[in-house]
């Protein structure tokens, strides 16, 4: 599902985020991406992504080398994907309906089908009872909630989580991660960049551990170390 | 496609509300410089008319001495009317005559008329057949000069010449003012779309992660600004015709023997004009929010 070969991502000629990284994520896999701030978690999912382009290398998503791909193309590469952030990035002013549907009305999608798709992913997320509330009267762990069911929505192949638990409590991120692994389970690939070194242990996903730009172990069903 | 185009138009509508008073500096701009734009078109045209009028029109003044008898002012009729190829006719007003049109025309200049009234020449209104011929009608005119008991003989040539280089004068800076104020315009266009662009941008990050295209991101704030160009050249044209208006009276208010009825500019140019506000303002606003949106939007 997604490929990288020796890709390399420089921001200045001092700081190399990401030095000859490669690896494959097969579809439906889980992958977490660990290791200290600055690492390099953040740009190798910002280069799946193409909010980023490599200096050097490929990155494959779903066949398709997304380097070489137009620009007016990216668009529908995204489609495909769902993001996930630490700071949940919603429309403060607009309800948990709204921020959800907007994902589906700016790539076009009738209004039926916004009205049938939107309720269906806030149950799934578990806040069927809640879609007319605004963030600021949601917690942390609701807001990221929403934030899934944004990215989950369009039922994209890929969902790419940077820290989505970062802002939470252990209990709440561990619910947060419960969902993230039903939502795997459907078949689609997830690829999460964290340092909760709980959340991987108890997981036991793949893990590839960066450290200042290279990835020092890529290990199934590991831990954090 | 109708969710789309009912998205557009609701974020548009989104955006000006947020930004009201950007958006009423950036209208007020545009209704003044396509204003002066549709002025500008108005008074090169008011221009047109008067020098279509005054040189269509051309006739020629053959003043006669104070104090000429009958006899004399019959002997210049005479002469004036001799060769009938080229004179088409010549109507004589005497004294009386030229005092009541001096006192026509100087009604509101009572100092100027007292200082006129006393020696106020009687004369000849001469219309040449061929008015176009400018050659000829000089040599006409000295040959006039020389009739005994003629005191001058003018024809309006210097006056349309005037008339031309005003309109050179008037119509070359104030179309330079209306572009440099279009400029504007389109500077401010640009201003609002990028500063209602900075406070969507998160929106607009959101956006372009969940696959929206460029051109759906654009599109409204592309409308936004076309929608202020056009709001500017509606009212600017709404303003032109009250002005026009009040223009077309006060000219009409003035005495016939003036001749300045030519300035007023009817026959449904004013609303030609106003459609050329609208497609300027409607250019200008695309321009001015189409490159903006461009410049501050990447992949």
């Amino acid at each position: 599902m997604i490929r990288l070969e020796n890709v390399t991502k420089s921001y200045s000629t001092e700081v190399t985020a990401l030095r000859d990284a490669s690896f494959d994520v097969a579809k439906g896999e889980f992958v977490f991406l660990v290791g200290p701030s600055g690492s390099g978690k953040s740009t190798l999912l910002r280069l799946m992504n193409r909010q980023e382009r490599p200096e050097s290398g490929d990155v494959w998503v779903a066949g398709r080398n997304i380097n070489e791909m137009p620009d007016n193309k990216v668009p529908y590469l995204r489609r495909n994907m769902g993001n996930i952030f630490q700071d949940y990035k919603l429309l403060l002013n607009r309800t948990v309906f709204e921020n959800v549907a907007f994902a589906l009305e700016v790539i076009g999608r009738p209004a039926h089908v916004i009205r049938q798709q939107v309720p269906a992913v806030l149950d799934l997320v578990g806040l069927g009872d809640k879609e007319d509330r605004f963030p600021h009267q949601l917690s942390g762990g609701e807001q990221q909630r929403v934030s899934i069911a944004r990215a989950f929505v369009n039922r994209p192949l890929i969902l790419l989580a940077d820290e989505p638990t970062g802002n939470l409590d252990p209990a709440t991120g561990e619910g947060i991660m419960k969902l993230l692994d039903r939502i795997n389970a459907t078949g689609t690939t997830v690829v999460m960049a964290t340092h909760d070194q709980r959340i991987v242990n108890q997981m036991r996903k793949r893990v590839i551990q960066l450290d200042r730009g290279v990835i020092v172990r890529d290990q199934s069903r590991g831990v954090y170390e | 496609m109708i969710s789309r185009v009912r998205y557009v138009l609701r974020e548009m509508w989104a955006s000006m509300s947020r930004n009201k008073t950007l958006t009423a500096a950036t209208v007020i701009t545009s209704t003044v410089s396509l204003l002066l734009f549709g002025l500008t078109l108005l008074i090169q045209r008011g221009f047109d008319n008067q020098l279509e009028q005054w040189s269509g029109g051309v006739e020629m003044i053959v003043y006669v001495n104070n104090g000429a008898d009958p006899s004399q002012v019959q002997v210049i009729q005479q002469e004036l009317l001799r060769n009938t190829t080229v004179v088409a006719s010549a109507e004589y007003c005497d004294e009386a005559c030229a005092t009541k049109v001096a006192q026509t025309i100087y009604a509101g200049d009572p100092d100027t008329l007292q200082r006129l009234l006393p020696k106020i020449p009687s004369y000849f209104k001469v219309v040449p057949v061929d008015k176009s011929n400018s050659d000829l009608l000089r040599s006409l005119k000295d040959s006039f000069r020389g009739l005994p008991k003629v005191y001058d003989v003018s024809t309006p040539d210097q006056a349309v010449e005037v008339l031309g280089q005003l309109q050179g004068f008037f119509g070359v800076r104030t179309l330079f003012i209306a572009v440099g104020l279009l400029g504007a315009s389109a500077l401010l266009i640009w201003n609002t779309i990028r500063t209602a662009m900075f406070a969507r941008r998160r929106e607009i990050e959101v956006m372009k992660l969940v696959g929206a295209t460029n051109w759906f991101i654009r599109l409204p704030f592309m409308l936004e600004g076309l929608v202020q160009g056009i709001a500017g050249a509606v009212l600017g044209g709404l303003l032109m015709l009250f002005v026009n208006n009040d223009w077309t009276n006060g000219v009409r208010a003035f005495p016939a023997e003036t001749g300045l009825e030519g300035f007023v500019v009817t026959d449904g140019y004013p609303m030609w004009v106003w459609g050329a506000m609208i497609l300027v303002g409607a250019l200008v606003g695309a321009i001015g929010s189409g490159t903006a949106a461009s410049k501050f939007l990447d992949v």
